[in-house]
This record gives C-alpha cells, structure tokens and sequence, in this order.
C-alpha cells in the first residue's frame, strides 16, 4: 500500500482516495511521483503521538526530553473509534506513534495504516509473555503492548445482597429493587453484549448477526434497569448512586479508595480483557526517533513509573513485585489476586459485525430511557 | 441596580421590578456556580492523581502539574489561537452576512442568504466535521491550524450573523437613505452610519464567537492534527479515564487569563474615552 | 421616531435611484458585500456537504465510501428506529429551547430595560462564566449535582428536598444542563432586541391605562419578535445535534440524532449512512424552519 506524498508535506492514503473517488488510472500515475521523497524529512526531532489525554508520566516524558532533547508531542482523542477514523484519513498524516485499543489493530492493519515493527530495533524481553502474541496481533507484528485492563464489575456487596461470581449473577442482581437504576453499563456494544454471549458459550468475535441480535434482546430488557452508559464516574459509586456497574479495574480501585466497602470481580465465564499499545505509523515522518522512544518506554524503571502514574499494570513481567510497598491496593492495579488469563478474551473489530454491535447499542440505550 | 422608570408605579410595580431583580441575581449564581465550583476543585487533592466529587485534600500541586504537562499546555495555547482567529474571522464574515440578510436589494438574494444561515446551524457537528474530512482529503488541502480555523467558523459566523440581524432589524432606514440622498457609497454609508449603530451587536455577537470557537468539540476533533490539539478536545477524552485535577487547574488558569486580558481591554477602552467625555 | 413615509415614497422593494448610486437590486458593492462571507462559507461548508449528500448515495466500505446510487441507506435511515429517535429529538429540542428561553426572557428584559448606567456590567455578568472552557463547567455542574454536592445541600437546608439528591443521569439534569449552557445564546439576541424598543412606547401604552401585563403582552412582546425568532434559532436548532450534554449529565440514556448519527460515522464506521441520516435531518429540519418562517412571516421584520 502506497501513500501518495504531496510537494507541501500532507499525505493521502491512497485506498482512501481510490475508495473515495474510484479512480485507479488517476492513482496510478500520481503515485509514481514522490515515493522516493518520503524520507526526506525523516530526522527532524520530533515526535508526534496520538494518544489518550494523560497517558504518559511527564516525569518520564521530561526525563526522555532531558536524555534526548525531543519532547514528543502529543495529540489526544476521545475514543478509539475517533481515532480509527482519524488514522484513516488525511489528518492521521504526520503521527508516528499511535496508541490504538487492541480491538482496533487488525483493522488499521488492513487498511494497510501501520508500519510493520522490526523485533530487532527492540527488545521485548522484559514483558511478560501472557501479553505478547495475542489473538489480536499474532507474533505481535504491528503493536507493542503498552498497558492493559479488564472488563469487570465493581459492586456494593450491601445493596447487592451477595456476592456476584459470574455475569448471570449480575443481570440477576440487576433486577433487584435497590439495585435497579443504579446500574452502569458500558456504552460499546461488544462490551454490552458479551455478557449475554459469554453465558451463551459464544465467541463474540465469531458469531454472525443473528446471535448478536439474539443476545442483544436480553440487554433491551435489561436495559430499563440501567441507570447510565456513560463514562462510570467514581464518585457515583463512592456516594451510592451507582451500585453495580461494569467497568474496568483501575477505575474499581480508585472507587475502593474512597469506598473501602465496594467490592471487584472479573465475571465468569469469560470477561473481556484490553490492551492498549504502540504502534508505528506507515511512512511516519519520524520513525527512527520512534524506535527509540519505544526502545525508553519499555525500560523496566519506566514501565514502573508509567504504571504508578496511569493506574493501569504496564505489561512487564513480574511488575506486581516490583510495585513499592506504599501503593494503595496494588494487587487491584491487576484487576486482583487471582486473574485467570484462560478465561480473557480481546474483542477484535470485524466489519462485518460491528455495525451490528454498535446498532444494537443504541437501541439498548434507546431501550433505557 | 438602579430600576428605572420614568413614571410612578404601585406596588406591583415594585414587585415585578424586585422579581426581575432575584431572577437576574439568581440567573447569574447559577451561570457562575460551575466555573466557581471548577476553581475550588482544582486545589482538590484527588485519589489516585483522579478528580472526586468529595473534597479529599488541599493542594497546589495541579498548577505546577498542567504546566508541566505539555500536550495540556499546548492544548490551552492552540485553542487560545485559533479561538482568536475564528471569532475574528467571524465577526467580519457575520456581521457582512447578517448586514446582507436584511439590506440587500434584491429578496431573492436576502431570502438565499437567510436560508444558507439557517442551514449553517442546522446541520449537525458530526456531519460537518466528516464531511470536511473528506473533502480536505480528496481536494488535498494540508491539515493545519488553518483547516482547523475554517472548519469552525461556518457556525460561528451563523451565531454572529444571527445577532446582527436581528439588530440591524431595529435600525431606522431612514438614516441610511438620507445618507444615500447625501451621497454617501454603500460602503461608507455601513462604515460611517451603520457600523457605529451596530458596534453593541457585533461587540457582543463577537464574545460569542469566541466561546463558542473556544469551546468547539465535534467539529474540531475532527479536523486537530498532530501539530495542533485543542482543550475541548483533550478535556472530552479525558472523560474517559476520568480526568485528574491538572485539568481543572488548566482551566481555571486559561479563565483568569482571559478575564485579566479582558480587564485590560476595558481598562484602555475607558482610558481612551475619557477625554472625549470630558 | 416613527417617521412619515410620504416624502419618499418608494415600494418594498426599495427600488430608489438617488444621489450617486442607486438601491436598485444589483448595486456592486452589495454584491461584493454579501459575496465575501458566501464565498468563505460556500467553501468551507457548502462543498464539504455536497460530497456528503454524493455519499449518501454510495456503498459502505467500513471507513470509506465507493461511490456508486443505491437508496439502500435512505431506507434504512427512513426506518422505525430512526424516524422515532427523530420525532423524540425535535420535542427534546423544542421543550429544552422553551424552557431555556422562559428563563432568559426576565434575564433579558432586565438587562435592556432596567440597566442602563450599568447595562455593561449587567450583561457581562451573564457572560463571563462562557469564558472558561465549557467542558469543565458542565464537569462541574456534575460534581455540583451529584449525591452529597452542594446543590443536595443546599436543598436539603432549604427543605426543598429531604435525603439523596438522585438527580444525575436523568432527563432533568440534561435539561438544566441545556439550559445552563444555550442561556447566554438566548439571552442575547433578546437584549439586542429588547434595547431597541423606545421606552416612549411603553410609557405612553401605561400612560393610556394599559397594565404592566398588558403592555408586556401587546407592545414589548411583539416588537421583539425578531429577537425571539433568532433566540429559538439559536437554541433549537443546535440542540437537534446537542450529544454532549446527553452523554455527560443523562447517561446516554435514550437516543437523540447527535448520538445515533455521531455512533454511524464512528462506531460503524459507515459513512454512507451516516450521510444519508445527516441529509434527511437536514431536510426534515429545513422544512420546520421554512414552515415557521413562514407562519411568522419571515420571521417577522419590525416594520417602520
């Protein structure tokens, strides 16, 4: 896949524009212009990220500045849904490093968007091997793992009236006068209905349209019980206006701190497990400085810092001893004591089936309120 | 407040009058009880480096912390930028436009204008914000500051001209027309006679302008880029993993900026009139 | 003020030929006028749409488009879901911009018609809160409202209301956050307006008996029918694509076209269909707004 390079610096990826304007013979002759200028403007000192806001320690960050005298920059977004499609147009030109959500990955993959990683530039030692050579990124050709989450449920054992092992328990729960309408769900659909699908024995990257649907009735008319799709908001499980929601553990353990008597659990059968990674971008105007900002970011010492600062585990191996004495809760860092990897699952996002997902979502929450 | 009338009222006058009083006081608590609010959160301790709704502490720390995260301070400064370019454009574009809607001699021309405007505020962000995307994809105009500028001001000028409009529907037509039966071109006669009537309106149309570019999401998450990222954008994917009290300390700074830099606008407004009214 | 017509007497058209130039329609400078802000906007939005109607009738390629006709997303976009998340969005958008504008209506008429050496101050009272970032305030207004904030204290004290304040995440909390945000928006154009009735007007109406009701009702309300219309435009209109507020104060709880059209572009990635929603929003609202326009008559000029 060829990008089409013009004289003032943008760049266009080409099956965007072929799609847009389906005109390969146009394509063709502009393509034989200016690949060979692409590195040009390679080693200029910079770096540009796009990123969630507030990723990176800028402890780290201006360590690295202090080593190297780059700052990267850094761009955010608010979804990975926003940066899905931002990457895959014109204004994705000019991004080095990407931090997509592991659903993403084959998708940009596809769209021909990412550099493949050269394993000799880094070293991938340290990590630990439960998070390398996932479904989601086989032999982990275009991404690095940068940290990771779970799906789980945080409950207030009190209202609940028990403990919650599995996802049946918690639709169960649900229903209960006390916990009805006060309930969060999240607001992707996948994330929705897995639930359902899990408890059904389906894998919710393979199912078709029709088990999507049928899983996703139940949710309708669970729906009525939630009280809110939107970002979970610690504060409204700490002072009760929220006693059971889907979430993911880092936001569990800052709920726990100020509400010791909330309760974490990664549901059976199966719950959704979450990494955030690097990736580099094709033909990105900085990718020698990338190489080496990666090469900082998986220092040992770094993937500490970068956990105690974000909240969530960096994926180096044995970091749960590594973690100081002082850090509240550590082993919810981890989602808890006893995760078992066997029953985590990565959601990848398949075209023919995500828009069905997010469909359904929106009838879900049509179905709420 | 001094409540004025040039006639005795009764004691319903008086309560209507004190009513409109409350109402208005009342109004303003509650439009300055969220940004009071944001202020005295940003010296909130937080847990875990996340804001909370419960006080958990005293602290400075978030000052030196936004400052020190620069995607943030870079945020702040490029939408102080392109928030100024916008209204700027703006107003200009808004008040010709809003002036037009009314005056232009040909009702065919006002009725299209009128239209166009409507249409510029009832298409959806979204809707905006892809479709200039892809059309800055396929006409291959580079991303920057500038595509991000003009990518918002399309509603920004339809909220000044909006406002201009209905201004310019209150001015007396006579004045313009006896300026023409003296001589006066179009032009001199909006610049001289009209403008002058219309500087409250476009004062004001252009503070809305600026906030409303300034606080622009949709369209502007869109169109940033990796040279350029603005504070609505990275305070809305904050949300996501909750947003640490650096945030709110970033925007509280940015406010009392721009009230100072306003303070100071005022400030050499009055100076500069003061011996015109002595 | 309300000057005699009968020295120049000319038609509505203003076809007038005095002096140097004439006012006849088609002077240079009033094209060159209206022309500068049309070019600009043309650019930046009108073709930018145009590609988005040519999509609309394209196939979906998951984050691009082939071009080609097919009606296959007007179907779909026609359907019962989305027809209903429509109807429900323009009643959401009609109440919130009502209620916002009942409570900008005082505010308004205060500022135009009671302030007058302090009518700067009184007016950028109202605005200076717009000055800090939205997103923070709306942040704000969260924390402010949720269990054990300030507001549940506050009414607990008043006795207003007794215990937990659950007023997150429901419809009246958007519609207070509607409110807080589109109040300035509404407040302007009626102060603009309101300024411009002569204070002569309502004098003379209270001097020829009328009450203080009567006079709001049959002199002051009409003549600012202008600013009513823009202040409706203002808020109505924006808040039919308001996704926002829903999200961060209702939950994301029920479907408004800012959400279902947002989550067709992004979360689908399908752009036609997206497209096409945006399209026949765009029409259906085209037709109200015309419809209105045409039941007010232009929405209404002040006529002199």
């Amino acid at each position: 896949m060829t990008r089409i390079l013009c004289s003032n610096g943008s760049s266009l990826t080409r099956r965007s524009m072929l799609g847009l304007l389906g005109a390969a013979p146009a394509a063709a002759s502009l393509t034989s212009i200016g690949l060979g200028a692409s590195r040009a403007w390679a080693a200029t000192g910079q770096l540009n990220i796009y990123s969630w806001p507030d990723y990176f320690s800028t402890a780290d960050l201006d360590a690295y500045a202090k080593k190297t005298g780059v700052t990267p920059n850094i761009s955010t977004y608010d979804s990975d849904d926003t940066m899905f499609a931002k990457v895959n147009s014109p204004a994705g030109s000019g991004f080095d490093i990407v931090i997509p959500g592991s659903s993403w990955i084959k998708q940009l993959a596809a769209k021909g968007l990412l550099e493949e990683i050269d394993h000799s530039k880094l070293d991938l030692g340290s990590l630990d091997p439960h998070l390398l050579n996932r479904d989601y990124d086989p032999g982990n050709k275009y991404s690095i793992p940068k940290d990771w989450g779970l799906l789980g449920v945080i409950y207030n054992p009190e209202a609940v009236g028990g403990e919650i092992k599995t996802w049946e328990d918690f639709f169960q729960a649900g229903e209960k006068p006390g916990v009805s309408g006060k309930i969060r769900m999240s607001d992707s659909g996948w994330e929705t209905i897995g639930p359902e699908l899990w408890l059904e024995g389906k894998d919710w990257n393979t199912v078709g349209e029709a088990d999507i649907r049928k899983a996703a009735e139940r949710l309708k008319s669970f729906a009525k019980h939630v009280k809110s799709f939107s970002g979970l908001d610690v504060n409204s499980l700490a002072n009760g206006a929220i006693v059971l929601a889907q979430t993911n553990q880092a936001k569990a353990r800052a709920a726990i701190g100020l509400n010791p008597k909330l309760k974490w659990v990664v549901p059976g059968p199966m719950s959704e497990l979450w990494v955030d990674n690097y990736v580099l971008i094709k033909d990105a105007p900085n990718l020698e400085q990338a190489y080496d900002f990666l090469a900082f970011q998986l220092r040992p010492e770094i993937q500490l810092a970068e956990t105690e600062y974000i909240g969530f585990p960096a994926p180096l191996a044995g970091l749960r001893e590594k973690l100081g004495a002082d850090v509240k809760d550590a082993d919810l860092i981890f989602g808890g004591k006893d995760v078992d990897f066997s029953k985590l699952t990565s959601f990848v996002v398949n075209p023919e089936t995500v828009g069905f997902y997010s469909q359904l979502q929106t009838e879900i929450q049509a179905a709420a309120g | 407040m001094m409540v004025e009338r040039s006639y005795r009222g009764d004691w319903r006058d008086h309560a209507i009058d004190s009513g409109l009083v409350v109402w208005y006081l009342a109004a303003v608590i509650f439009l300055f009880a969220p940004i009071i609010a944001a202020i005295v959160y940003s010296f909130n301790l937080g847990v875990v480096n996340k804001q909370t709704a419960v006080l958990t502490g005293w602290t400075w720390q978030w000052y030196p912390a936004a400052w020190h995260d620069l995607s943030l301070r870079r945020a702040v400064s490029a939408s102080l930028v392109v928030s100024f370019w916008s209204a700027l454009i703006s107003i200009v574009m808004g008040t010709l436009l809003g002036y037009a809607i009314v005056r232009h001699p040909s009702s065919k021309v006002r009725r299209f204008l009128a239209g166009f405007t409507y249409m510029l505020l009832i298409v959806p962000e979204s809707v905006i914000g892809v479709s200039l995307l892809l059309f800055f994809a396929v006409t291959r105009f580079a991303l920057n500051t500038v595509t991000l500028v003009a990518g918002i001001t399309p509603m920004a000028i339809a909220v000044v001209a909006l406002v201009i409009r209905a201004r310019v529907l209150t001015l007396d037509r006579e004045v313009e027309e006896a300026a023409a039966d003296l001589g006066s071109t179009r032009v001199a006669t909006l610049w001289l006679v009209i403008l002058p009537q219309l500087a409250p309106a476009v004062a004001v149309g252009g503070v809305m302008a600026y906030t409303f570019s300034f606080d622009n999401l949709v369209v502007s998450a869109f169109l940033t880029t990796a040279r350029i990222n603005t504070l609505p954008v990275y305070l809305y994917g904050s949300l996501q993993y909750g947003p640490s009290p650096a945030v709110y300390a970033a925007a509280a700074a940015v406010f009392l900026f721009t009230m100072l830099l306003l303070a100071l606008a005022v400030l050499i407004y009055w100076i500069t009139r003061r011996p015109a009214a002595a | 003020m309300t000057a005699d017509h009968s020295i120049l007497s000319k038609p509505a058209g203003g076809k007038l030929a005095v002096g140097r130039f004439s006012l006849r329609a088609g002077s240079i400078s009033d094209h060159i006028l209206a022309g500068i802000p049309t070019i600009w906007l043309t650019v930046f939005f009108l073709a930018p749409l145009g590609f988005t109607v040519v999509f609309s009738f394209g196939r979906s390629t998951f984050g691009g488009v082939e071009l080609g006709f097919t009606l296959n997303n007007y179907a779909t976009a026609l359907s019962g879901f989305y027809g209903a998340a429509f109807l429900r969005t323009l009643l959401f958008a009609a109440t919130a911009s009502g209620l916002c504008l009942l409570v900008a209506f005082p505010v308004a008429y205060f500022i135009a018609r009671h302030t007058s050496r302090f009518r700067l101050l009184a007016i950028t009272l109202v605005l200076i809160p717009y000055f800090s970032s939205f997103l923070i305030r709306v942040m704000s207004l969260t924390m402010l409202m949720s269990r054990e904030g300030l507001l549940e204290k506050v009414l607990n004290t008043l006795h207003l209301h007794a215990g937990p304040l659950d007023l997150l995440d429901t419809q009246t909390a958007v519609f207070i956050g509607i409110v807080y945000a589109y109040l300035p928006i509404a407040v302007v154009p009626l102060v603009v307006v309101l300024d411009r009735i002569p204070k002569a007007l309502t004098e003379a109406s209270r001097d020829l008996g009328a009450t203080r009701w009567e006079t709001f009702l049959l002199v002051t309300l009409p003549l600012s029918r202008p600013g009513i219309a823009t202040a409706i435009m203002l808020t109505a209109v924006p808040m039919l694509g308001e996704m926002v507020i829903p999200k961060l104060l209702g939950g994301s709880r029920g479907v408004l076209m800012g959400q279902a059209l947002s989550s067709q572009y992004l979360q689908s990635q399908n752009y036609p269909l997206g497209s096409a929603m945006a399209v026949l929003v765009l029409l259906g609202v085209a037709v109200i707004v015309g419809l209105l326009a045409w039941i007010t008559k232009g929405f209404a000029e002040v006529g002199r």
